[in-house]
């Protein structure tokens, strides 16, 4: 498998993940092209957080209005600022918490930082490594929701075209263990 | 009239701690909030009944396994019950906070009703 083909294949995991957080938190997101998005302006929040493995690095960002992740809060509406860039990190380090258990089933391993988050107005990205990669863009209510993966593979990384036994799966979100 | 349980909840994420501590007072605990893990070791010097702790794994200052390392080895809490609360599912790190001495592990998004029976479970009290 190229790199190129492992990147997309990465990317597409990890946008499933996102996907998946936003419908448990009761959104219903339509996927579309990035090229068809609608443009929107106002107060913007970016929130990413960086991992790295054997042979890959990378890092993941999504980027929201906040009447957005307003309305993606799990608590009872809020004007607080600050709740609103707590809870954008909160969502990217569950999307990337979700990807790494996913990767997992493909002995995939890797550890991740404490995300950061930033509030602008006008806010837009751009990808430093890969100029051409497009993010991956989610409508909601109208509202447009991006979340843009930078990835560093090296020729030691390797993702195996299926997942590998089952003593490697990570519990699922939700669960609870006793010891 | 009996007075529930102090639960100490660590988190660097002010959303998650509200919605813990939301689930927790609804069904009539005492909960105190820190966001890390040093923040966490302060709080049970000043909350000495605390019985139960749900505690993030990453977080600035000092992540979950450091809270756990550092509260185990000073031995002032022995009654004390540590469930891990995180994004993290892997196998490997839900054995190694077994054998550190934590007493349960959570995946988030986690489920009011399975954090209730957990919290209701180490402390003591009816599920």
């Amino acid at each position: 498998m190229t790199e190129d083909a492992k990147e997309k294949r990465l990317a597409r995991m990890l946008s499933s993940c996102t996907a998946d957080l936003l419908c448990e938190l009761g959104a219903k997101p339509q996927s579309i092209d990035e090229v068809r998005r609608p443009r929107t302006s106002g107060e913007h929040i970016a929130a990413f957080s960086g991992f790295g493995g054997n042979g890959f690095r990378g890092s993941y960002t999504l980027l929201a209005p906040s009447p957005l992740l307003s309305r993606l809060h799990p608590l009872p509406p809020t004007v607080d600022p600050r709740d609103l860039t707590d809870w954008a990190c909160e969502l990217v380090n569950q999307s990337v918490g979700r990807f790494r258990n996913r990767l997992l089933s493909y002995g995939v391993d890797m550890i991740l930082s404490v995300p950061q988050s930033v509030l602008a107005e006008e806010l837009r990205l751009s990808s430093s490594l890969q100029p051409a990669r497009s993010p991956s863009v989610f409508v909601i209510d109208g509202m447009v929701l991006e979340g843009w993966l930078e990835l560093e593979l090296n020729p030691v990384f390797r993702l195996p075209e299926s997942p590998l036994n089952q003593e490697e799966l990570a519990l699922k979100e939700g669960s609870l263990v006793l010891f | 009239m009996t007075t529930k349980k102090k639960v100490l909840i660590i988190d660097d994420s002010r959303t998650v701690r509200q919605q813990i501590a939301l689930t927790l007072i609804s069904a009539g605990y005492q909960v105190v909030e820190a966001g890390d893990g040093k923040e966490g070791l302060a709080a049970l010097v000043e909350h000495a009944d605390v019985s139960v702790v749900l505690c993030d794994l990453n977080m600035p200052c000092m992540n979950g396994f450091e809270f756990l390392k550092s509260f185990k080895s000073g031995g002032a809490h022995p009654g004390v019950s540590v469930v891990m609360l995180t994004t993290d599912g892997s196998p490997d790190l839900v054995a190694q906070a077994k054998r550190a001495g934590a007493k349960g592990w959570i995946v988030k998004p986690f489920q009011p009703e399975l954090l209730l029976a957990a919290v209701r479970r180490l402390s003591g009290e009816p599920e």
